[in-house]
């Protein structure tokens, strides 16, 4: 069995995208987080609609932190599509 | 298609200092906010004119972000945050004008401003409690948590840049697979979607972000 150097890179590729598509399965904890937090702050403007501003900024920097994890798989994926 | 910053010249010739689109457009943002302060400075009144008054909006609005978190220090850090703000900001309004870049969708230039706000939350933590309490706080609780507490510290300004030059290249790269297969007038909507609404929101979280930590380093 020879793996000519084309063939050998074309499999590294098709690792590479695979993986790329992969990891970006993590993108599914961030939505669930960020669709949580968001339904949260409904809730607490539902309750306390004078609070609406206070609550609005708490629960976009709670999104974003939550969203860390779905950006780390994205420059990961980028990184494994672009550099392959 | 390939992402990020792009080499147009070399500084002086040499191959290790690169001069990148995203560096040209990062010193436009700074020139811009130069003259931005001189042309306000010139004339302060007591009644203030239009432009001054738009000024003192922005800088109350950043003011009070920062009471939010460290209440009566928000004139103390308001130089550096108040900075930060409008420099990543008015790098997100110099995106959407096409033929520039995004400053921010250049991990050094992210990396450069978490790194900024990580030195000077370590600076404040020392200044605050002195060499002796800051490095016992690496041991606490027990001493094996060392290693733990001092990655943990390590990874914020790493979690501090991706977040930012993650969601800054995202959004370029939707819009440039957009202009792949639709040109004219579909992108537009998109560039305010990604560009100023997810920026500005991006802007404020990066500036929140950067207040939280100085508050964690100053408060214990």
């Amino acid at each position: 069995m020879n793996l000519s150097p084309e063939l050998f890179d074309a499999i590294i590729k098709a690792g590479a995208y695979l993986g790329a598509g992969i990891g970006m399965i993590a993108g599914f904890g961030p939505g669930i987080g960020q669709g949580y937090a968001a339904g949260k702050g409904v809730e607490a403007v539902g309750r306390q609609p004078e609070a609406r501003a206070d609550i609005t900024a708490t629960m976009l920097l709670g999104q974003a932190v939550a969203e860390t994890t779905g950006i780390y798989s994205f420059i990961i994926a980028l990184i494994l599509i672009f550099r392959a | 298609m390939q992402p990020g910053p792009k080499v147009l010249a070399y500084f002086l010739g040499n191959e290790n200092l690169p001069i990148t689109d995203t560096l040209l457009v990062s010193w436009l943002a700074v020139i811009l906010l130069i003259i931005f302060a001189a042309l306000v400075k010139r004339r302060l009144k007591m009644v203030p004119g239009r432009l001054q008054a738009g000024t003192e909006i922005l800088l109350t609005f950043i003011v009070e972000q920062i009471e939010s978190m460290m209440p009566g220090a928000g004139r103390k850090f308001i130089p550096f945050i108040g900075t930060i703000f409008m420099f990543v900001g008015i790098a997100m309004i110099l995106g959407i004008i096409p033929g520039l870049v995004n400053p921010a969708g250049d991990i050094n230039a992210a990396l450069a401003m978490a790194l900024m706000v990580f030195f000077y939350s370590q600076y404040l933590a020392i200044k605050k409690n002195g060499v002796g309490v800051y490095i016992k706080g690496f041991f606490e609780p027990i001493f094996l948590m060392f290693p733990m507490n001092v990655l943990g510290e390590l990874a914020k300004p790493i979690s501090h840049s991706f977040r930012l030059f993650g969601n800054v290249i995202g959004g370029g790269i939707v819009i440039s697979l957009l202009y792949q297969f639709a040109p004219w007038l579909f992108p537009i909507p998109l560039h305010f979607w990604f560009d100023l609404f997810m920026g500005l929101v991006q802007v404020l979280i990066f500036g929140m972000i950067a207040i939280s930590y100085i508050s964690v380093a100053i408060s214990d």
